[in-house]
């Protein structure tokens, strides 16, 4: 673990001058907090039947709730660690008895402020994430103890050199080929070496008893989560902006708490299926999303444009780890014993991961098929491939995904944006011609 | 005559229906979708255990038997037999039960000698068969062959090996109260520690103690140690070799799968090729059918259990809590 650094050592970050960091976090708090009610009142507007279950979800996107919860917390002397990349172990921080939160950014307005640190061409979802820390907007961030970065892509890696500015960062290194036996070994390694770390943060052991309580809790919000992407299978009972707002208050919230609120939710959709309760008609085109993840509040737009868009689409699986990869995967334990825990969670969080980031003698198979498999099951009709500038992995993996989809007769769509408002008008004319496809290819 | 045979008949029809009540009970009363079928080989084990202890009590036509029932049904069914029926099989498993209660770690063999070993099983299985050729006189072909069939070196009664119950009803090496206790492999090994003749008796009590110490103590650490050179299961998996023969095989769906490697890492014999092989049918002579990879992948339809192309078991998402079962 680096140790934290005083101000006077930064190797990165210059100190703002206090007044001109006041201005910029009143006032992209002020965007920020328009932003999330705007995005609310229009997803409550977009859906007919929209659950009631969603309003627990609703109340927890703003942050204030959850941040007065974990300032609490701290202040009865529980950690709280954040993370980057899903690789993370969550099951060994809330063993620990810390709290996880994942604190990438989705803060349009702090790209520019990150621009500072790193040239534009860096991925926006790092600049942004560098611009909310400097000037303290994301409650996570500031709140965070640690940081837990996996050093998946470029940007993640330097990411972590620049936090290591504000407080102390565990680096994890991934193996970039997983199918071998060495890099299973070696990611299981560095998990062992994460739990002293954690361990050693918290100051509370990570014993065999509480890690098989953490991993059995992690299971069961994988049960809610994966029952929700199955209900989005059959006709829209749910609309995909929805849902992915559901998952993305996973990333801040208290797993146990957001399990059973997810559990509610599906009764009541089950209820609602069972009525025949839609949320748009059933034709219309379904549409997956893949690529660069995205982030509440202000990395919406993609999926704001599809379901507002005449004609209209839904979202009904998207393949983004900050989605439908987020907990798909359980933990499996053969025996509860802690070599095989560990063992389980390393599979879990290296071979079951689809992050491009990944390559094997075969490329990165195991997306083409975890794709392949959406579109089938989910019945997809048109898949739009999301990438923001910078995101060079996504970018590149992009041939291969359209090659695939093609023989499937699937239309993939490539969406490259950026950070940015200025480009909704444009995106919107791009994003309805798709959709226009789409219907038509439905009518037929 | 005639009235012992159907008294056998009867009583063997008992266990079985004794066995059938057994997985009902475990099918209605066991709620974790990822123990169901493990707890269901330990019936099916324990009553075939009982089984043939029972006809171990038959005159040794009815062991021929059993070993040639055994050869046949690897033909259609695989390895079945090692995964479902073999006691010493159940013995290893319980043993792997008792580790788990003790929360010890199993160890893994590496893989390079794990493949060496279920190649070296061949070479025990046919060091076994020439066996009584060689010790008889070369020239006399004709007294090796009754040697290979029913002489002390016959290799039908190392196959029978592993089928030896703990409790057996002839006298044995080991008596505790009266009772005969007896281990699989134990009759060869006290037979052969003492076929020089100048065999002591307490060269032959050595040789059996080591044997069952080794055995214990490897299967308590190794998962179904002795199944990757066993000489019965090499012999049942010649014929499962050809991959064309198997009624009842795996079939993994390659899109389905995610590669994450639970079915590699449950695997009590470490079959690679349930994990390497990216998909279509998967037969390998290592694989006892036991079917915990099937119960854990945790993806549904991924991993099938095919009976004549049909579908008998899949996987399913064992995080649900079972609802129609």
């Amino acid at each position: 673990m680096k140790e934290p650094k005083n101000t006077q050592e930064r190797k990165y970050v210059a100190e703002l001058p206090q007044k001109e960091l006041e201005d910029l976090r009143n006032s992209a708090k002020a965007v920020s907090d328009r932003v999330i009610t705007e995005n609310i009142e229009r997803m409550k507007k977009t859906s007919a039947n929209r659950p009631e279950a969603m309003k627990y979800f609703d109340d927890f996107a703003t942050f204030a709730l959850r941040e007065t919860e974990l300032k609490d917390a701290k202040a009865k002397g529980r950690k709280v660690i954040g993370y980057f990349c899903m690789f993370a172990p969550i099951e060994l921080i809330i063993a620990a008895d810390a709290i996880p939160v994942r604190v990438n950014s989705g803060w349009y307005d702090t790209s520019k402020i990150g621009d500072r640190i790193v040239p534009v061409e860096v991925c926006p979802v790092i600049r942004s994430t560098i611009g909310a820390k400097m000037i303290g907007l994301s409650p996570f961030l500031e709140l965070s103890d640690a940081l837990i970065s996996v050093l998946t892509c470029d940007g993640m890696t330097k990411l972590s050199e620049v936090m290591s500015d504000y407080m102390p960062v565990i680096a994890m290194p991934l193996p970039r080929v997983k199918d071998s036996p060495h890099s299973l070994e070696f990611w299981r390694e560095e998990i062992t070496s994460v739990k002293k770390q954690i361990e050693e943060l918290t100051g509370n052991k990570i014993t065999t008893k509480k890690l098989r309580t953490a991993i059995e809790l992690v299971q069961k919000a994988t049960k809610a989560f994966r029952r929700l992407q199955d209900l989005r299978k059959g006709a829209p009972v749910i609309m995909g902006r929805d849902a992915m707002l559901v998952n993305q208050v996973f990333l801040w919230d208290d797993v146990a708490r957001w399990t059973e609120k997810t559990e509610a939710l599906c009764d009541e959709l089950e209820q609602h299926v069972k009525e025949k309760k839609w949320v748009c008609p059933p034709d219309t085109p379904r549409v997956m999303v893949t690529g660069t993840p995205m982030f509440w509040p202000d990395n919406w737009k993609l999926p704001s444009l599809v379901e507002e868009a005449s004609p209209r689409g839904v979202i009904v699986a998207d393949e983004l780890c900050s989605g439908e990869r987020l907990l798909y995967d359980p933990v499996g334990v053969d025996e509860w014993t802690s070599d095989d825990m560990y063992r389980a969670m390393s599979e879990r969080y290296l071979m079951a991961s689809t992050c491009p980031c990944f390559t094997s003698k075969d490329g990165n198979e195991d997306r083409i098929n975890w794709l392949l498999n959406k579109v089938k099951e989910w019945n997809v009709q048109g898949v739009i491939y999301y990438v923001v500038r910078g995101c060079m992995l996504y970018a590149m993996e992009y041939t291969r995904v359209k090659r695939v989809l093609d023989k499937l007769n699937i239309p993939t769509y490539y969406l490259d944006t950026e950070y940015t408002r200025e480009d909704v008008g444009q995106m919107k004319t791009r994003v309805e011609a798709f959709l226009e496809m789409l219907s038509a290819r439905v009518d037929i | 005559m005639a009235l012992e045979y159907l008294g056998d008949t009867l009583r063997l029809m008992v266990l079985a229906g004794l066995g059938i009540a057994g997985v009902l009970a475990i099918l209605i009363w066991l709620r974790n979708k990822t123990r169901k079928v493990t707890y269901l080989r330990f019936v099916v084990g324990a009553v075939s255990v009982a089984a043939i202890f029972y006809m171990f009590t038959f005159t040794q036509i009815w062991m021929l038997l059993v070993v040639a029932v055994i050869l046949l049904m690897t033909i259609p069914l695989g390895r079945f037999f090692c995964g479902w029926l073999c006691p010493f099989g159940f013995y290893m498993d319980l043993i792997s039960q008792l580790r788990k209660a003790t929360r010890v770690r199993y160890r893994l063999l590496p893989v390079k000698f794990n493949g060496a070993l279920n190649r070296l099983r061949y070479a025990i299985l046919v060091f076994f068969l020439v066996l009584p050729f060689a010790l008889g006189p070369i020239a006399d072909f004709q007294y090796q062959f009754i040697y290979f069939l029913a002489g002390p070196f016959k290799p039908w009664s190392i196959l029978l090996g592993p089928l030896e119950p703990l409790i057996v009803p002839w006298t044995s090496s080991v008596t505790l109260s009266g009772i005969y206790f007896s281990w699989p492999y134990l009759t060869p090994v006290s037979f052969y520690s003492g076929t020089d003749y100048t065999g002591i008796a307490e060269l032959v009590t050595a040789n059996i103690i080591i044997f069952v110490a080794i055995t214990v103590v490897a299967s308590f650490f190794i998962r179904r140690f002795w199944c990757r050179f066993c000489p019965t299961g090499s012999s049942l998996a010649i014929k499962f070799r050809g991959k064309s023969s198997a009624v009842l095989h795996l079939s993994k769906d390659e899109e389905k799968c995610t590669k994450c490697g639970i079915c590699k890492r449950v695997c009590p014999q470490q079959v690679q090729e349930i994990y390497d092989q990216k998909g279509g049918k998967i037969t390998t002579s290592m694989c006892i059918l036991c079917l915990r990879c099937v119960e854990m992948c945790p993806y549904e339809d991924t991993l099938k259990v095919k009976l004549g192309g049909k579908a008998v078991f899949r996987s399913r998402n064992w995080l649900q809590p079972s609802q129609s079962e």
